[in-house]
């Protein structure tokens, strides 16, 4: 019995040892892109479509849709009561159309959200490729997210963005990551949680995206339905509408 | 070795399998959150507060027991910073020349016969984002920290060491690395700390400290002894001296040291001795003239050791003690009496930060929260966002939603909804009971009547409606000895006897007629050790008989639901009584629990629910320096105990709480946190989600809504809401992959909500969600493959796919028990009305959920059901399904035929513009007739909402809004309204119908001249497309929710 206990220490320790190797920083990362799908075929890809839905919890919910193309564009379209507000990024200019009360034309994003737009623009994400990008990552040890370990990476990005990324020590994916942001001038920390990973021609992507607020009770999901891998998808989208010159339509007489 | 490594890959894999029966952990019940309900209306104990005058706006305060908060707002709003560590602040120091760098020495020092305990002193370097221990863990108590401005390595930690026992991590140490290592560089002995220090501003070198010999039990307190005395230092610590010429040559109690920042030659001391007084020296402490001993200058020096000059005049002086009064003359008279902050302000004054700037602002911490005075302390602004309250004891009543009842620490007793539309806020609470708080009950028989009390078993009965208090203690008889009540008496309603209640002295007291009357039915339970009952001649050197040290008590009361002849009760002298005849005859059984020593304070005894042999007892040593948690039960009326605490319980122990519906199921509060066992008491976790390592001095279980209500001393009250999922988790649970776990039926609330633009100094619960929730268990978290949960009603069709939970352990999904929203046509603005953005309330019954996890489909069911308060009838409610759903039809039936003549309109101007002559004007007039069909159907005038059109859409939209709001009967005029939209909508649509009848002409027209044919969109093609459900319901929650969703 004391024999048995003692072995089932040893192999204890062994797993956990073998679940938290001590790896570097690149050797996680290089770990991350192998089990989302190798960097060839990631290299590869030029454009990308997801569409799907987004809930907010109580039962509010939009259908969404979200594209990227190289280098830098994204846009984000979602839809509620028949009418469709836009968020877009073209490399340079970030602006939203929020036609919900009536406002037709599109509007520039302020600076500080620019920063986040351009980070989430970043088609390949900003652990790739970080050291060229000028961004820094550190390993900050090993960490339990809600009972799963994961390592715990702090991002900090050339314009100074910080963030932390939690990848699973098993299947080394991302399972969370961490971000401080301004909005309105205001640092708001909030949490994202990844999961439902679905291979995509070779490709891993999370279907399951949860964004809420760091302590909140609940926030938004994005639920991914369909991926398009390299959509033709002009550049276009992406590009600040004119505003519209046209008069509108005389009102008729009540 | 080589072998020894095969032998252990041999046993791997059966070993995993072993270790797959999944233990019980903190994550395991991550999906269950604790909910704050505050309150902040009132404050807790505040014990620090530190800010810079260069960020006046960023403060950092310190709660007695209920952790570290940080505003960067001047105050409007605070955040919870401290939330992994010892919840218990003495001190906080932010490092004026690098503000990212703060101090924070966990363990109150104003050592109440309440105080909690801390765990050393705490580091953070990034402005109070993670916090490090940096040492001195067996200090527990801390007086405050002094950093050298030009050396920001260089820190005095004032300890003042174990309050209840002797101890010798205590005095004043130094680091001169950060925190990494300590020297210990003032130091009397085992029973003497630090009471207070202060460095000079212009010389850290120099630095004054007073020391204090003292110690605390749990029927006596001793301020002062051989120990206490004020000492210097002029070498940065190194050596010290011993301050006397001037000062008393009695034996001195507890010291408080301040030098004036503008003038660091004068030094003033508070200085507790037969006479206390304020001191003060002009020449660096080497002499000291008494200048003043009134009142608030005396009250109290073991709990208002405190002294604060203004940072600009150093004749200024300020004395935080029963109120804050101030001296403008050095000290020789002090301005305002005790009365002179009337009832604004709470007494009991423990920290005060000026604005080293403008000496006009500043911030006072009391035991009922944080002021701010804009004029020098002439009037003060409550910042009631803190919710740092310190509960003894909560109960609830049978309303709907129910109460929640508590007493606290010197704020007296308060009452408030469980939940409230748009969450319970600053305005619910209402103070029932003055004093301190402690044990409330709400009469089962009257909810009129709440029998609440204050310090030393003062016991009142309330009548709610009109505020009326009769005060309804006994006294002993002429035969009896004096009743003795412990400071925190304890009040019991029988759970099985409507209306009768049990107080405890030293006897135990029954009344059946509210209070009115008292029978004794016992004997003195306690050890009655006349030794042990001086609590007149407590205090040391200035006696301190606030009933705080009243002993030889009753202080927990059980009775049986399976007998209520069997009575427990539990004494503060270590007896656990037994009757079970009703009280006619009782049996100490203490002497059967093994493994605490005698007389360890009884702190909560509970009687099962399912069996009246079985009882739990919580025992508390602390009061004599033992701080082990003791867990006992009973399955054989007390003859034999087992103990139930094991490793993974910290702090020690005030409550233990057997589930209502499972016997495994237990709660465990402690004084650093609270703890759950589902089998019984073998393995506990520490609930932790949205809950801080905070003392839990009382837990309750909601009878009929199975919420945990949790009672914390420090951090106000949480609810666990609905704790069925856990009363399913058990070892078979807990070993599969995949488990529903029930939940209790979801209540389809009547929709209410309150709008209040109070601004953000204030603090909300947050509203609860209407949602029907879905639990279940996975052992591992789901990463990789497809999850989801859908929702089917009883014909099998699909109502809504919501996102799974992924976490190991509990999971919760919250459904908002509605169909998708309606369909709409897109218009010049949203339509904002009542229930538009909503689809149908889904009806009551069953449902079917089904989680969908990879290629595995696990299903369970739940239900729906009415609220109980609703007026409306059965008809009503079918009148109301049968109208919301016609319109939400009609809605359907609409939205299509608008994108109907929308597309077809877009592609006959299209193709008009590339024809010419009579086709062109043909084709011309078929898109303007559509177009004027268009325009009825939608607002399309410039302005948006505030443009006021109202079209078809915006008519049926409101409409349907409207009725889906309500879930009775809908007004005649809305049901008028119905067929007057409907009748509309067929007009319309015949128009349209009628123009579609050129539309052969048109396409062979336009296939005559090689164009496309147009197109009518068919129904088919047009349900593909989804109109966005969206659950906001008024402008400003849009507006929230669109925020939001900005990147």
């Amino acid at each position: 019995m004391r024999k048995r206990s003692f072995v089932t220490l040893a192999v204890a320790l062994l797993f956990a040892v073998s679940a938290f190797a001590d790896l570097t920083v690149d050797e996680i990362l290089a770990k991350n892109f192998e089990a989302r799908g190798g960097a060839d075929k990631w290299k590869a890809l030029q454009s990308m479509r997801f569409t799907g839905k987004m809930s907010m919890g109580g039962g509010m919910e939009a259908p969404i849709s979200m594209t990227k193309k190289r280098p830098e564009m994204m846009r984000l379209d979602f839809t509620i009561q028949g009418m469709t507000g836009t968020q877009a990024y073209d490399g340079t200019t970030g602006w939203m159309l929020m036609p919900f009360l009536g406002k037709k034309d599109a509007e520039p994003v302020s600076a500080d959200m620019l920063k986040e737009v351009k980070l989430q623009a970043d088609f390949d994400g900003p652990t790739w490729d970080y050291k060229t990008k000028g961004h820094t990552i550190e390993l900050l040890g090993k960490a339990d997210i809600e009972g799963t370990p994961a390592y715990k990476l702090k991002l900090v990005t050339k314009e100074g963005i910080e963030s932390v990324i939690y990848i699973d020590a098993e299947n080394f994916l991302e399972i969370k990551a961490e971000s401080k942001a301004k909005v309105q001038g205001q640092e708001v920390e909030s949490e994202t949680t990844f999961g439902n990973y679905q291979e995509v021609d070779g490709l891993l992507f999370p279907f399951s995206i949860e964004m809420k607020p760091k302590g909140a009770p609940t926030g938004q999901s994005i639920t991914i339905e369909k991926v398009e891998l390299n959509p033709t998808i002009a550049d276009d989208t992406f590009k600040m509408p004119v505003k519209k010159a046209e008069a509108a339509p005389a009102a008729p007489k009540q | 070795m080589r072998k020894t490594f095969a032998l252990l890959s041999l046993l791997t894999l059966p070993l995993f399998a072993a270790d797959d029966s999944a233990k019980l952990d903190s994550s395991t019940l991550g999906g269950l959150r604790a909910r704050s309900i505050g309150p902040a209306v009132m404050g807790g104990r505040i014990a620090a507060i530190d800010a810079t005058a260069d960020s006046p706006s960023t403060i950092y305060v310190g709660a007695a027991s209920g952790g570290v908060w940080k505003s960067t707002d001047g105050g409007t709003s605070f955040k919870p910073v401290f939330d992994e560590h010892t919840q218990s602040i003495g001190a906080i120091a932010i490092d004026k020349a690098n503000p990212s760098t703060v101090w924070a020495g966990t363990g109150e020092s104003c050592v109440r016969n309440s105080v909690s305990v801390g765990t050393g002193v705490y580091k953070t370097t990034d402005a109070g984002s993670t916090w490090t221990n940096a040492g001195l863990a067996g200090s527990e108590h801390i007086a405050g920290i002094a950093i050298d401005p030009k050396k920001s390595d260089t820190v005095f930690v004032c300890a003042t060491g174990h309050a209840w026992n002797a101890n010798e991590e205590r005095g004043v140490f130094r680091t001169d690395d950060g925190g990494k290592t300590w020297k210990k560089v003032l130091y009397v002995d085992a029973n003497t700390g630090c009471s207070d220090i202060s460095m000079d501003p212009g010389d850290s070198s120099i630095l004054y400290a007073g020391m204090w010999d003292f110690r605390r039990q749990p029927d006596n307190f001793r301020s002062g002894g051989p120990g206490s005395a004020l000492y210097r230092s002029k070498d940065g610590g190194e050596t010290w001296h011993k301050l006397t010429n001037g000062l008393p040559k009695t034996t001195l109690g507890r010291i408080a040291v301040a030098v004036a920042p503008s003038r660091p030659s004068t030094v003033y001391a508070v200085v507790e001795s037969k006479n206390t007084a304020l001191y003060r020296s002009d020449d660096l402490g080497e002499h000291w003239q008494e200048m003043n001993n009134s009142f608030n200058v005396q009250v109290r020096p073991f709990y208002f050791a405190h002294v604060v000059v203004d940072p600009t005049n150093h004749m200024r002086v300020y004395k935080p003690g029963y109120s804050l009064t101030f001296s403008d003359d050095g000290g020789k008279t002090f301005s305002g009496s005790i009365m002179s902050m009337g009832g604004a302000v709470h007494p009991d004054h423990h920290a005060l930060w000026i604005n080293p700037k403008d000496p006009n602002v500043m911030f006072a911490g009391t035991d009922g929260g944080v002021y701010q005075s804009f004029d020098k302390a002439q009037r003060w602004r409550f910042l009631n966002v803190l919710p740092v309250s310190q509960f003894y004891h909560v109960n609830y009543d049978m309303a709907m939603p129910y109460n929640v009842y508590g007493g606290l620490q010197d704020n007296g007793t308060w009452m408030a909804p469980s939940q409230f539309p748009g969450g319970v806020s600053n305005h619910h609470w209402r103070p029932i009971g003055g004093g301190d708080g402690f044990a409330v009950v709400a009469d089962p028989n009257d909810e009129d009547t709440v029998y609440v009390e204050s310090q030393g078993g003062r016991i009142v009965r309330f009548r709610r409606s009109t505020g009326e208090n009769k005060e309804i203690y006994p006294f002993a008889k002429q035969d009896e000895s004096k009743l003795r009540f412990n400071w925190n008496t304890p009040i019991y309603a029988s759970p099985t006897q409507k209306g009768t209640i049990y107080i405890g002295s030293q006897y135990l007291m029954r009344s059946r007629d509210r209070g009115d009357s008292w029978e004794r039915i016992s004997p003195d339970l306690t050890t009655n050790d006349p030794s042990r009952q001086k609590q007149m001649e407590s205090g040391g050197v200035s006696v301190d008989n606030s009933s705080a040290e009243n002993y030889t008590t009753i202080i927990t009361i059980s009775e049986s639901v399976k007998n209520a002849n069997v009575i427990w009760v539990g004494t503060d002298d270590g007896n656990v009584q037994l009757t079970r005849d009703g009280g006619k005859t009782w049996t100490n059984v203490a002497a059967n629990v093994k493994g605490v020593p005698p007389r360890t304070w009884v702190s909560r005894v509970e009687a099962s629910h399912f069996d009246e042999n079985t009882a739990y007892a919580t025992f508390d040593g602390h009061r004599t320096g033992d701080m082990k948690p003791y867990v006992h039960r009973t399955r054989d009326g007390g003859k034999t105990w087992e103990a139930l605490a094991t490793a993974d319980v910290k702090g020690f122990a005030h409550v233990v709480r057997e589930d209502l519906v499972n016997r495994d199921l237990l709660f465990l509060g402690t004084e650093l946190g609270l703890y759950l066992s589902v089998d019984g008491g073998k393995n506990w976790a520490q609930f932790k989600e949205n809950f801080p390592p905070v003392p839990v001095n009382d837990v309750k279980i909601h009878q009929r809504d199975g919420d945990a209500i949790i009672g914390t001393h420090g951090r106000g009250i949480y609810i666990i809401d609905d704790i069925t999922p856990l009363r399913a988790l058990n070892s078979e649970t807990l070993s599969k992959d995949v488990a529903f776990l029930a939940s209790r039926p979801s209540k389809l609330n009547i929709p209410a909500f309150e709008g209040r633009m109070e601004g953000d100094d204030l603090y909300s619960s947050g509203a609860l969600d209407d949602v029907a929730s879905i639990s279940y268990y996975l052992k591992k978290r789901h990463v990789i493959g497809d999850s989801k949960i859908e929702i089917y009603d009883a014909d099998g069709k699909l109502l809504q796919t919501l996102t799974a939970g992924k976490r190991r352990g509990i999971n919760r999904v919250d459904w908002a028990m509605r169909m998708k929203a309606p369909k709409m046509p897109a218009g010049s603005s949203l339509v904002f009305s009542g229930g538009a953005f909503y689809g149908p309330r889904a009806a009551e019954g069953k449902y079917t959920v089904k989680l969908i996890k990879g290629k595995e489909t696990y299903a369970t069911t739940l239900e729906l059901v009415p609220d109980p308060r609703a007026t409306y009838t059965a008809e009503d409610r079918t009148l109301q399904q049968k109208t919301v759903r016609r319109l939400y039809d009609m809605l359907a039936d609409f939205t299509f035929l608008t994108e109907r003549v929308r597309t077809l309109r877009d592609q006959a101007n299209a193709r008009a513009g590339k024809l010419s002559g009579g086709d062109k004007k043909r084709l011309g007039d078929f898109a303007t007739k559509l177009d004027t069909t268009y325009r009825n159907l939608v607002a399309t005038r410039e302005g948006g909402w505030l443009s006021g059109e109202e079209q078809l859409r915006e008519r049926i939209g409101a409409l349907y809004g409207a009725v889906n709001s309500y879930d009775g009967r809908p007004t005649d005029s809305q049901i008028g309204e119905a067929d007057v939209v409907a009748a509309e909508l067929a007009k319309q649509q015949t128009a349209f119908d009628s123009a579609t009848k050129e539309l052969a002409q048109i396409n062979r027209t336009l296939s005559s001249r090689k164009l496309e044919t147009l197109t009518l969109l068919t129904r088919e093609e047009w349900e593909k497309k989804e109109s966005g459900v969206v659950g906001a319901t008024s402008k400003g929650q849009f507006r929230e929710m669109i925020s939001r969703w900005l990147w």
